[in-house]
């Protein structure tokens, strides 16, 4: 194709192009878009506010105080300063709860994710590089794993044991693993073909060396820039989790146990159930946004087509 | 076809074993679950003799192999068990009103309370899907097929907003919007079709976004084959092209995604939205009997419905490799 | 006499992007389609010749843009052209075969199926049976054996050439009266490319079609060809009927073109010579069979016969080529070779020693002495790892060098082939074909190999940067003494590089001998038919004529009994249907495995004999 061979031609002359690696394009593309500024600016708003809330609002997330029960938001008739989103039914500032809400569900969403990145890719990496019936039996495990929905997982062993965030990251990683397993798996199979592989071995790399330094480097960041998305996932789990009471305990707010706390009280002070689930959709969106535009340029940068 | 026996015979022998492994996994990780059966069974004021004397009965000190293979036998024998709450008459007896009175045995045979939930299920996850493929499969198609304008734009946002929002949450706000507050439909438990519209909803927004950008990846992937324009120059028309030979590509990919994902997302999702509205399906049936520690019901769901996900997958690979002949399984 | 033409080109003008950006690919180019004539176009690559053959179908899809100019078909600028009136035209009157047909149809539908389809869109009344039966009699015609049942395979089941006859019988079914074949026989073998253009000079032949053949070998254009244009970077520098501009060339360009057309018996100069050290690759009897799943039957493989027993010496300091085409079992054997599988049968004898016995350090040291280059020089170095690691990693696995001493031997290994040491530190990104190619011998290099394998290593790369890597090669065998196997398909390459040259036929060796006795008179008529099948620009020795039968090689699952190459042999006689032929010494020096005596094949022509004999030890220039 004349237009694809003339590129690397004039890429070719000392161009300020070398030394970008394929992930440096793919970050650069995806921070041109609109779309991913935002985004991360309200990620980052976000974090802020989790951080600092505490320490510039005067209420409290656990204090119960009778007398400030079913506050409104502060844009609301009959809402009033500290409680900018209101409080709930025992007199909790709920934007602070929220917030605390928040950062567990964010910590427990960023650590579930990386564990099971980790142990899936391994095992994905493994398993596809190796072949034959380590290959078989690997998968059988990750069918034996993906054919437990997570809910049924979660209620199972949450429902049966005392709920605390270790069991919670435990459970999301048992279900989470057998994904990156397997897509991880599919990308070593086709990478292994590749000739940089043979190469390789005829330098006379040890299967664990191809594995760790030419394998992993090459298909785990593809991977790692959609894992943003899963994220986000595993902290709606998070939430559904703590809605139905096997989540984090009280007194520790979630965003399930706030959520379903006020459910009872929904005509009267609706605010209690929607206004900290829209905090919560604004930092999923957010971070799915981002997660969103980093697929996308990754897709098109390796397609080519950037 | 000799192909297509080889494949199921393999693969159904795989799945068998498949089943069985996660049901032994189940059965295993309920036995040593803290909380003792017998005591659900008997309630709180039973003397630990009559306890002992249920126990053996009920073979609960075997060890746990030999509990599973009579387990394994029972089922064989299409018997899964009865309820340790339930009663024959439904609602739930166990605990203290009737301490020493009904025997286990006339508990709810658990296939009964599972036959008696699953066309509630499967009328909610009927309509879901269905809700979700009237906006996802239009908008997925033609987010893909270019790649600019509004429709890739739309398909964008909507998934980035639909994937942020948790369905318990959506949940409460429709009832609280179009129930609660408007009384424009019904929401909680079902009575009538009216019941099931809402949940629908829920279970729809939460597919809506992971099908979308599945089918735009995929029709914009096959898109990008050559085989696309060489066909327009080879004569035949774009709309030939798209729906007679990328449609066709697209669906392997898809069905791939369904089979893996989908349908594992539309169990859990189905049971968490059963227990919002109160929906008397299967996944309210189980979320109950955890909380009762109701095993027997506990294990009989979750064996089912690896048994369901692991056939469709079954399924979904043999359509994939009848659509594309250079699949191999 | 513009009522006679078919198509015009008028002032044609087309460029990448738009605004300051813009970058104009092809300017001004004019030329003009008699009707029953072919017009070639030949251009290197990035000539802007794929562009300008897609133009001609109205095909031009942003970010390129058309700026000036018409392209008049039968009176019609099809550039003006609504979509509906072009949809018209295309697959119809104007018909479009690219250079790579196993992509150019749906992966998941039977060729034949598809092919109807295009039928019945251009003729909706033709019933579905007389559709189906003409294209049956039409991919009958174009010699596609078994058309019947062919029909209904997929197109992964066909080899390449069978689907660029497919293409070609998809393109021709609707009669058009212009065809634009953009390099099609790029990707095919040279015997399936030779078959391949003789089928359509007879097709242009019967269906009247015009023909626009762009290509990027000179050889080929001027076979099928009767006016030749020559494109360079998007400009049309020489217009001239195809007999004239091969003798008198007029524009520099053309006669540097034509000077770069790789020459086998005319002004080749001196080729390399045997000699007489000792050997230090042995291959004795090597086989591989692969067991791969058979769809049709229950539970059953086929056996996929890659490699039938192959044999021969490598002696110190020599180089030996060994060529086949496509599917003839010398990627196997180059997986075998580098020890990354081991043979069913046989041994691969280093030195004496049997590399399949080896196990962790004395195969790690032997790794050492046997060193292999691979083809792709995109994907056989890794993209996140500087240039200077990636080439360092070997003496790190093999514990050869550490810290400052390590990083003096890279830059002296890089020096040594022709890198910059600077470049040390920086990623591959950005390096041209030739410098990462440069970058996989210097890794292979550093080892100081004694043995080094090249696997098709120079066929990604043009024919000026080949010639610079085979001077390097040559200077690197002089200092370091090294002994070089290729395996390659391209004959040019392997006249210019090798001592001497094995065939290789469906996994096995069907001729080896030195190389002037493999060019000049070669006993096996395969040698033959490959000889007569590479598209050149001078006289050849061996003709199609006498040589190349149609047909494919046989499957490597179902080897019929007897010689394997007896079903593509013009001179097959009875014994070679019952008795397969081993490798016997014939007359010249080669060993050959056939029935025939040389005498029984055809002389070759007379003028292959006006070759310069006694030129200069090398060439120079080269």
């Amino acid at each position: 194709m004349a237009i694809a061979s003339s590129t690397p031609q004039s890429s070719a002359s000392p161009a300020p192009a070398r030394g970008q690696s394929v992930n440096a394009r793919i970050l650069r593309l995806a921070w041109r878009s609109p779309e991913m500024k935002v985004a991360s600016a309200l990620f980052f708003a976000l974090c802020l506010l989790t951080l600092l809330g505490p320490f510039i609002i005067d209420a409290s997330a656990t204090k119960i105080s009778v007398a400030d029960k079913f506050l409104p938001p502060v844009f609301m008739e009959g809402g009033r300063l500290p409680y900018f989103l209101g409080t709930d039914q025992l007199g909790r500032d709920l934007l602070l709860r929220s917030l605390v809400g928040l950062r567990n569900a964010f910590l427990i969403g960023v650590v579930s994710v990386v564990l099971m990145f980790v142990l899936g890719c391994a095992i994905g990496i493994f398993s596809g590089y190796r072949g034959g019936w380590t290959d078989v039996i690997l998968m059988r495990i990750t069918d034996v794993q993906m054919s437990i929905p997570v809910i049924i997982l979660a209620i199972t062993i949450l429902g049966m044991s005392r709920p605390n965030p270790f069991t919670i990251v435990a459970v999301l990683v048992l279900s989470g693993w057998p994904i990156y397993a397997r897509v991880a798996r599919s990308v070593t199979l086709a990478e292994r073909q590749k000739e940089y592989v043979r190469a390789a071995r005829i330098i006379g790399a040890s299967d664990l060396r191809i594995m760790v330094r030419h394998i992993a480097p090459s298909i785990l960041p593809p991977i790692a820039f959609v894992a943003v998305l899963d994220v986000a996932r595993m902290m709606i789990f998070e939430a559904i989790f703590g809605f139905i009471g096997i989540g984090i305990q009280p007194p520790t707010p979630t965003f399930g146990t706030i959520i379903s706390g006020g459910t009872q009280y929904l005509l009267n002070a609706w605010w209690i159930t929607i206004v900290p689930g829209c905090l919560l959709a604004l930092s999923l969106g957010s971070l799915n946004l981002i997660g969103g535009v980093l697929e996308k340029s990754r897709n098109l940068v390796l397609q080519g087509a950037a | 076809m000799a192909f297509a026996l080889e494949f199921f015979l393999r693969r159904i022998s795989q799945g068998v074993l498949i089943v069985l492994a996660v049901a032994f996994v189940i059965f295993t990780l309920l036995r040593i679950a803290p909380g003792d059966p017998i005591r659900i069974i008997l309630g709180p004021m039973a003397t630990p003799s009559a306890m002992e004397e249920t126990a053996e009965r009920l073979g609960l000190r075997d060890p746990i192999p030999m509990q599973f293979l009579r387990y394994l036998g029972d089922i064989a024998k299409g018997d899964f068990g009865n309820s340790f709450i339930r009663g024959k008459q439904g609602g739930t007896t166990g605990g203290s009103q009737d301490a020493a009175g009904s025997p286990p045995v006339e508990r709810a045979p658990v296939i009964e309370l599972i036959a008696k939930a699953l066309p509630y299920t499967l009328l909610l996850a009927a309509c879901g899907f269905l809700l979700a493929c009237l906006v996802s499969i239009p908008l997925g198609i033609m987010a893909g097929v270019k790649n600019s304008g509004w429709p890739q734009k739309v398909a964008l946002y909507l998934s980035s907003l639909l994937v942020s929002l948790p369905n318990v949450w959506v949940g409460i706000v429709l009832i609280y919007l179009l129930s609660a507050r408007t009384g424009w439909l019904p929401a909680i438990g079902y009575q009538h079709i009216g019941y099931v519209i809402i949940p629908a909803i829920v279970v729809a927004v939460e597919l809506a976004p992971v099908m979308i950008r599945s089918i735009s990846v995929a029709v914009a992937t096959n898109v990008q084959d050559p085989f696309y324009e060489i066909g327009q120059v080879r004569g035949l028309s774009a709309r030939t092209m798209l729906f007679r030979h990328v449609l066709r590509n697209a669906a392997v990919p898809l069905l791939n995604s369904f089979g893996a994902q989908m349908i594992g997302m539309l169990l859990g999702g189905l049971f968490v939205v059963e227990y919002i509205f109160s929906f008397p399906g299967i996944g309210l049936l189980t979320i109950n009997a955890v909380f009762q520690r109701d095993f027997p019901v506990i294990q009989t769901v979750a064996i089912f419905a690896s048994t369901v996900l692991v056939f469709i997958n079954i399924a979904v690979d043999f359509a994939s490799t009848t659509i594309d002949r250079r699949l191999k399984f | 006499m513009a009522a006679e033409l078919l198509l015009k080109v008028e002032n044609l003008s087309i460029s990448l992007g738009s605004g300051e950006a813009a970058r104009t690919l092809i300017s001004n180019v004019a030329f003009e389609v008699r009707p029953k004539s072919v017009l070639g176009i030949i251009g290197e690559s990035g000539s802007g010749k794929t562009l300008l053959s897609r133009a001609l179908v109205n095909w031009v899809r942003p970010p390129l843009r058309v700026t000036s100019g018409r392209v008049i078909y039968q009176g019609r600028d099809l550039l003006e052209l609504p979509e509906a009136d072009m949809a018209r035209l295309r697959g119809r009157e104007i018909a479009y075969i690219g250079a790579n047909p196993t992509t150019a149809l749906d992966p998941t539908m039977p060729v034949g199926h598809q092919i109807e389809e295009k039928l019945r869109t251009i003729e909706p009344d033709l019933p579905r049976r007389e559709a189906r039966q003409r294209v049956i009699d039409l991919l009958d015609a174009v010699r596609i054996p078994s058309a019947r049942s062919r029909f209904d395979e997929y197109p992964f089941q066909f080899s390449g050439g069978m689907m660029q006859r497919a293409m070609i019988v998809d393109a021709l079914i609707s009669k058009p009266k212009l065809l634009v074949a953009d390099n099609i026989t790029q990707p095919l073998d040279v015997t399936v490319a030779a078959q391949i253009l003789r089928l359509l000079r007879d097709l242009q032949r019967d269906f009247g079609t015009s023909i626009v053949f762009v290509s990027s070998s000179f050889g080929t254009i001027v076979e099928v060809a009767d006016e030749v244009v020559v494109l360079d970077k998007g400009t049309i520098v020489e217009a001239q009927d195809t007999g004239s501009i091969q003798k008198n060339p007029v524009h520099p360009y053309t006669k540097e073109l034509l000077a770069k057309v790789p020459r086998l018996w005319h002004d080749v100069g001196s080729v390399p010579e045997t000699n007489a050290e000792p050997v230090v690759l042995s291959v004795r009897d090597v086989a591989k069979t692969y067991e791969v799943k058979d769809r049709a039957s229950l539970f059953r493989k086929n056996r996929v016969q890659a490699v039938r027993g192959v044999s021969f010496d490598v002696r110190r300091g020599e180089s030996l080529g060994l060529i086949g085409e496509s599917g003839c079992g010398k990627s196997t054997l180059s997986r075998l070779l580098s020890s990354l599988e081991s043979p069913d049968r046989g041994a691969i004898e280093v030195n004496g020693v049997d590399v399949a016995t080896l196990r962790g350090d004395a195969l790690l040291s032997m790794r050492r002495r046997f060193q292999l280059l691979l083809q792709d020089p995109y994907n056989s170095i890794p993209s996140h790892v500087s240039i200077g690691a990636t080439i360092a990693e070997p003496l790190r696995i093999h514990r050869l060098a550490t810290g400052q001493q390590l990083r003096e031997r890279v830059c002296e290994v890089m020096r040594e082939v022709g890198l910059p040491p600077d470049l040390y530190d920086a990623l591959p990104v950005g390096l041209s074909a030739g410098q990462r190619q440069r970058v996989n011998i210097a890794r292979a290099m550093v080892l100081e190999p004694s043995v080094l394998i090249l696997d098709e290593t120079l066929s990604a790369l043009d024919q000026v940067e080949q010639a610079k890597l085979l001077d390097l090669f040559d200077s690197l065998q002089r200092k370091h003494g090294i002994t070089y196997l290729y395996i390659s398909h391209d004959l040019a390459m392997v006249r210019r590089a090798c001592a001497r040259i094995a065939v290789m036929y469906l996994g096995k060796i069907v001729e080896i001998g030195d190389n002037e006795t493999i060019f000049d008179a070669p006993a096996h008529p395969y040698t033959r038919t490959l000889l007569s099948s590479v598209s050149t620009v001078e006289a050849k020795p061996f003709l199609p004529r006498d040589y190349l039968l149609e047909g494919e090689p046989p499957d490597p699952i179902h080897i019929p009994g007897g010689c394997s190459f007896r079903s593509r042999c013009p001179f097959v006689i009875d014994t070679c249907r019952t008795v397969e032929p081993t490798l016997s010494i014939k007359a010249g020096g080669t060993a050959t495995a056939c029935h025939l005596d040389v005498d029984r094949l055809p002389a070759p022509s007379i003028l292959a004999k006006a070759r310069i004999g006694a030129a200069p030890k090398r060439m120079d220039s080269l």
